[in-house]
């Protein structure tokens, strides 16, 4: 075989994956009963102190101001609301956003993590998605590692002088992505391969997930972006309530 | 389509060269057919599981009681160190759920097949590794880029154990969800000592996501029908403004929302009433057959 004919087999095998995936592409969630005990145990370990923080910042949001109790729950179901709906995708697949991100941008990463605890346990009692056993792994994923990244990002952005909504669609994007190379670490690490170990492994769970979970990055990100406009317009009072408690960032 | 060939080709994986060549045949193509039967994706929502477990006759049981066995049984169904027991729990727990709990078998079914997509993808992965040379007790082989993806005995019955226990954990998962609704499962969070302020949180946020939902799906009918979906771009952006409106409205009706709380005389405390459920011998007895089982199970080699 020539270079180029690899280079064309290669391609068609992208393609073919990239048309033939599976019809529902949700923010990836490991399966209930997918890990072993150890490792649910250790990534629950893991958020432990996230959510301790979260559970301590949340008491005294509610306590020196009663009403953003009520703004939290709004959010917290709106996140829930829009990633039980469909979003509009390139193949024609059903997908549907995770909205940690938006989330961080609002209220920061410890209460953010608390909300995606909930919305986790919710997606999974309601949704039937994701799951108890695998809580403490999908939490570190979503709700800590992403919102993480997405603030980050945004701070350093910030500091560049990048254009605010190019930073938040950059940050939104990349936090997403992020989760997914960390869901596929989880998995690497619970089950590494026989010859490659958990780098083969890691590399193996990162290609089959690729063509539902980049596209999904990708609208994630436009999609944040869009919102954050939308806000902006709609909900000028609210936000800068939220500004006067220093949490949120995006003002 | 797609599920279907998958399901074949991980059944195929999973079972070569254990079962006589006609019995494997028969078995994946039955696994194929149940998944292009199954194929459709009924958008439930969350509705529909709320609705089920309300409905459900396992409804009236004490709570504490099935939350407590159901965790009990997730935890020994995935540390069960043989692929048999996580298995039975499987069939005995859907048994349970559709019979006594009078869940449709149909609802029950498609349920079960909204996982299938990680579910057969990462096994898939499990059971294909890449070899520069061809491994020893290999099954399955194609030659790929310069070296072998193989299936051998060993990662056969890795794959089968893990199916095996997600299998096990998701029935596990389902009696629960299907016969438990959520405002008792926070119940029983507060009886743990979970804290105050979380298990407020849960149970506002389960009250406005209802309301919520309904909201975003009349603006999406309206959007829809001002052609607002008609090209992918116009859809981005549509999505985007109501996702941005419905996030607007939401925090302005939380503000009405406490308004009206603290007319009400709110000092931070919510509190909600919740019915007695005693404990009855039926549900006593219908979960300890698979706690035992499973009990006995984690000692089998």
């Amino acid at each position: 075989m020539t270079s180029s004919e690899k280079k064309i087999l290669s391609l068609s095998v992208m393609v073919s994956l990239a048309i033939c995936v599976p019809q529902t592409a949700h923010g990836m969630h490991i399966m209930e009963g997918y890990l072993p005990p150890a490792f649910c145990v250790f990534w629950g370990a893991l958020c432990l102190p996230f959510l301790v923080a979260g559970v301590i910042a949340l008491r005294k949001l509610t306590q020196n101001q009663r009403r953003s109790l009520l703004l939290l729950a709004m959010t917290g179901a709106f996140v829930f609301v829009i990633s039980s709906l469909k979003i509009p995708s390139v193949t024609g697949s059903c997908s549907h956003m995770t909205g940690t991100g938006l989330g961080a941008l609002l209220f920061g990463v410890p209460v953010t993590s608390v909300l995606g605890i909930i919305v986790l346990v919710f997606q999974t009692l309601l949704l039937a998605h994701g799951g108890l056993t695998t809580l403490g792994a999908n939490t570190f994923s979503m709700a800590v590692a992403g919102p993480l990244v997405t603030v980050g990002l945004y701070q350093i952005g910030k500091k560049l002088r990048f254009p605010k909504l190019l930073n938040v669609f950059l940050a939104a994007a990349l936090g997403d992505l992020l989760t997914y190379c960390v869901t596929s670490l989880q998995l690497a690490i619970a089950y590494p391969s026989a010859e490659g170990g958990i780098g083969a492994s890691f590399l193996e769970f990162l290609t089959v997930f690729a063509p539902t979970q980049l596209p999904l990055a990708l609208i994630e990100g436009i999609l944040t972006m869009v919102v954050m406009v939308g806000l902006q317009s709609y909900a000028k009072p609210e936000l800068s309530l939220l500004n006067t408690q220093r949490r949120g960032l995006f003002l | 389509m797609i599920t279907a060939l998958l399901t074949g080709a991980v059944l195929w994986s999973l079972l070569v060269q254990t079962l006589p060549p006609i019995l494997l045949g028969a078995v994946t193509a039955a696994g194929a057919a149940v998944a292009f039967f199954f194929r459709r994706h009924h958008s439930h929502g969350p509705v529909a599981i709320d609705s089920l477990a309300r409905r459900s006759l396992l409804c009236e049981e004490n709570a504490f009681w099935k939350t407590g066995v159901s965790v009990l049984l997730l935890i020994l169904s995935t540390a069960s160190p043989t692929p048999l027991p996580p298995l039975l729990l499987f069939g005995f727990l859907s048994a349970v759920t559709v019979l006594a709990g009078k869940i449709p078998l149909k609802k029950y079914f498609s349920l079960l097949w909204l996982p299938a997509a990680f579910l057969l993808l990462s096994t898939l992965t499990l059971l294909w590794d890449f070899y520069r040379v061809l491994p020893e007790n290999e099954v399955l082989s194609l030659p790929f880029f310069g070296g072998w993806l193989s299936v051998t005995k060993a990662s056969q019955s890795l794959g089968r154990l893990v199916l095996a226990r997600a299998l096990g954990a998701v029935s596990c998962l389902y009696f629960l969800s299907l016969s438990t609704p959520l405002p008792e499962l926070f119940w029983v969070l507060r009886r743990v000592h979970v804290p105050e302020v979380v298990l407020d949180l849960c149970m506002l946020i389960y009250r406005y996501l209802f309301i919520l939902l309904a909201t975003a799906h009349d603006m999406r009918d309206s959007a829809a029908s001002r052609l607002g979906y008609a090209t992918l771009l116009k859809s981005f952006r549509t999505t985007g403004l109501v996702y941005g409106r419905l996030l607007a409205n939401s925090f302005r009706r939380a503000g009405h929302c406490f308004d009206a709380m603290e007319s009400r005389c709110y000092t931070g405390k919510i509190a909600f009433l919740t019915q007695r459920k005693p404990l009855t011998g039926k549900v006593i007895c219908l979960l300890s057959i698979p706690l035992a089982g499973m009990t006995f199970g984690m000692f089998l080699t």
